[in-house]
């Protein structure tokens, strides 16, 4: 599969080096430069674009015509949805995923036939999970750690 | 010395109110320079119309409330045998509201009543006092209650 | 009408002072305080602030009884968001966006705002005329995806002593006037024979311009073998 991912920070960078491992072809886009030297490794044997993720002409670069996913997860809600709302409507990308962290306009988009991923909601999500399963099995206490647990 | 040496030139003063008892004291103390000045005074309770509405929606209850303060207004001017002018103005924020108000009328006077506002456990002016403070082109008393204990 | 701009810059601040001297109620909502605070001075008590892009800022600046909705503020991706916020959640039917790249139009477009404005398409539009590569300029992006374009007819072109009714037009585009090469305009009829340095004012689908172009510039057919 040919992926290109816009944005390498974490979590960018993350699914660049798992997807480029699996032996996926993998562009990944930032504006900034600095971000695939702080991010990425030595090994990674992906492609590299300096450039915006909403120019048109950047993302024909990165072979957005050729690809077969687009994920967006730059620190920007907006950029997100619009690099994605490009890659799926003008250049017809079968799978886009976006992120988007405003739970509000994550289920805007959703409603509106985007992939979406918020974070926030996840996140919470996954905390509320936490604290429920902390109430009905108690972790036992570590020495002298945490109180979470409380030991009777 | 009272009010009426300290500011015996206000031959127009207006008072913004919103039924607390802070405004009906600022209401009296008007009225006493007023009366010694033999000038006027105008009382103004202005309803913040959301912009999810136009600036002319009917707001009956708010109307209504506005009405019931505007009379409480005038039972204080009476109890000092002063009779001043009340109004209700529509408006989508107090502050601008009370300083235009106060233009348009040449008011040399406003008189705000105030209550000891808290917010987080802090001391806070408010946004209406503050703009008035801030905008108005006239002098500007400020009347705060003790704190509440 | 009830009008509210996002983005409260030099643009949104001009635009809006137009719009209240037209007598428009009219809301800026902007993210900078000091902004606000600038356009208050002037304007009086127009401005909101917040981020206009999200859905409940839009939702207490009253843009479900709004007539229009133009996103101004320098972003592309702001103003197209801005828009989709008003459009799918509050069914406002009419947003402009203010657009800084012009390859952008096309995805405004197909995402259903109705019009986009372009300070570079405007500025190349004035400029266009002294590039002989760019013989056809657009004018104005229109609702459906029409825009108003500008052909030049050049010398060696095709239909230079042809009246009207002899060019093939690309679908739904129609010809409203003709500027002569001494300046004057002319509102055309089928009978109306072109001109070398005839400046053509066409309505046509986006999709359609190079056909356009190509019909009031083409060089004649025996050239072209």
């Amino acid at each position: 599969m040919k992926a290109i991912i816009m944005g390498c920070g974490r979590a960018g960078s993350q699914l660049a080096i798992t997807l480029d491992r699996d032996g996926h072809d993998v562009t990944i886009l930032d504006i900034n430069a600095y971000q695939f030297t702080r991010f990425l490794p030595e090994s990674f044997g992906g492609h590299t674009i300096t450039g915006n993720g909403i120019d048109q002409d950047v993302l024909r670069r990165a072979g957005i015509e050729e690809a077969d996913a687009f994920v967006a997860v730059t620190a920007g809600d907006n950029r997100n949805v619009m690099a994605a709302q490009i890659a799926r409507h003008i250049f017809g990308v079968e799978r886009v995923v976006c992120r988007i962290y405003d739970p509000i306009r994550e289920q805007m988009y959703h409603r509106l036939g985007l992939r979406t991923i918020s974070p926030t909601r996840e996140w919470a999500r996954l905390l509320k999970e936490a604290l429920e399963a902390e109430e009905t099995q108690p972790v036992a206490s570590h020495e002298g750690g945490g109180q979470m647990g409380a030991a009777p | 010395m009272s009010p009426s040496e300290v500011a015996p030139h206000a031959r127009s003063i207006l008072v913004p109110v919103d039924g607390s008892h802070a405004s009906m004291q600022a209401v009296a103390l008007a009225c006493e320079i007023a009366r010694k000045s033999k000038g006027k005074v105008y009382v103004v309770h202005v309803i913040e119309v959301k912009r999810t509405l136009p600036l002319d929606a009917q707001l009956e209850s708010e109307e209504a409330a506005g009405d019931v303060v505007l009379s409480q207004a005038e039972r204080v001017a009476r109890e000092q045998h002063f009779k001043l002018e009340g109004e209700i103005l529509h408006a989508r924020e107090a502050g601008p509201a009370i300083v235009n108000e106060a233009i348009d009328r040449g008011v040399d006077l406003i008189v705000l009543g105030m209550s000891y506002p808290q917010r987080f456990g802090e001391f806070q002016l408010g946004r209406v006092v503050e703009y008035v403070l801030r905008s108005a082109p006239c002098e500007v008393w400020v009347c705060r209650h003790p704190p509440e204990e | 009408m009830y009008i509210v701009v996002v983005g409260g810059g030099k643009v949104g601040f001009y635009l809006a002072k137009e719009l209240v001297e037209a007598n428009h109620e009219v809301l800026v909502i902007e993210r900078d305080p000091a902004k606000c605070a600038e356009i208050a001075e002037v304007l009086g008590e127009i401005a909101m602030r917040g981020d206009g892009c999200e859905a409940a800022i839009q939702e207490r600046a009253g843009v479900g009884r709004a007539d229009l909705l133009l996103a101004v503020t320098g972003e592309d991706e702001d103003n197209l968001v801005a828009c989709q916020v008003a459009r799918h959640v509050f069914q406002l039917p009419r947003t402009v966006a203010r657009i800084n790249n012009p390859k952008n139009e096309l995805i405004f477009r197909k995402l259903g705002i109705d019009s986009t404005v372009s300070a570079t398409t405007a500025i190349m539009a004035h400029i266009e005329q002294e590039l002989p590569t760019h013989p056809l300029i657009s004018l104005l992006t229109l609702r459906h995806g029409f825009e108003i374009v500008e052909v030049k007819i050049p010398e060696d072109a095709a239909v230079v002593g042809r009246a009207l009714k002899d060019v093939v037009l690309p679908h739904q585009s129609l010809v409203w006037g003709i500027v002569d090469a001494e300046g004057n305009p002319k509102a055309p009829t089928a009978d109306t024979v072109l001109h070398a340095g005839d400046e053509v004012v066409a309505v046509t689908l986006q999709e359609s311009e190079e056909a356009l172009r190509a019909a009031f510039t083409g060089p004649p057919p025996e050239r072209s073998f």
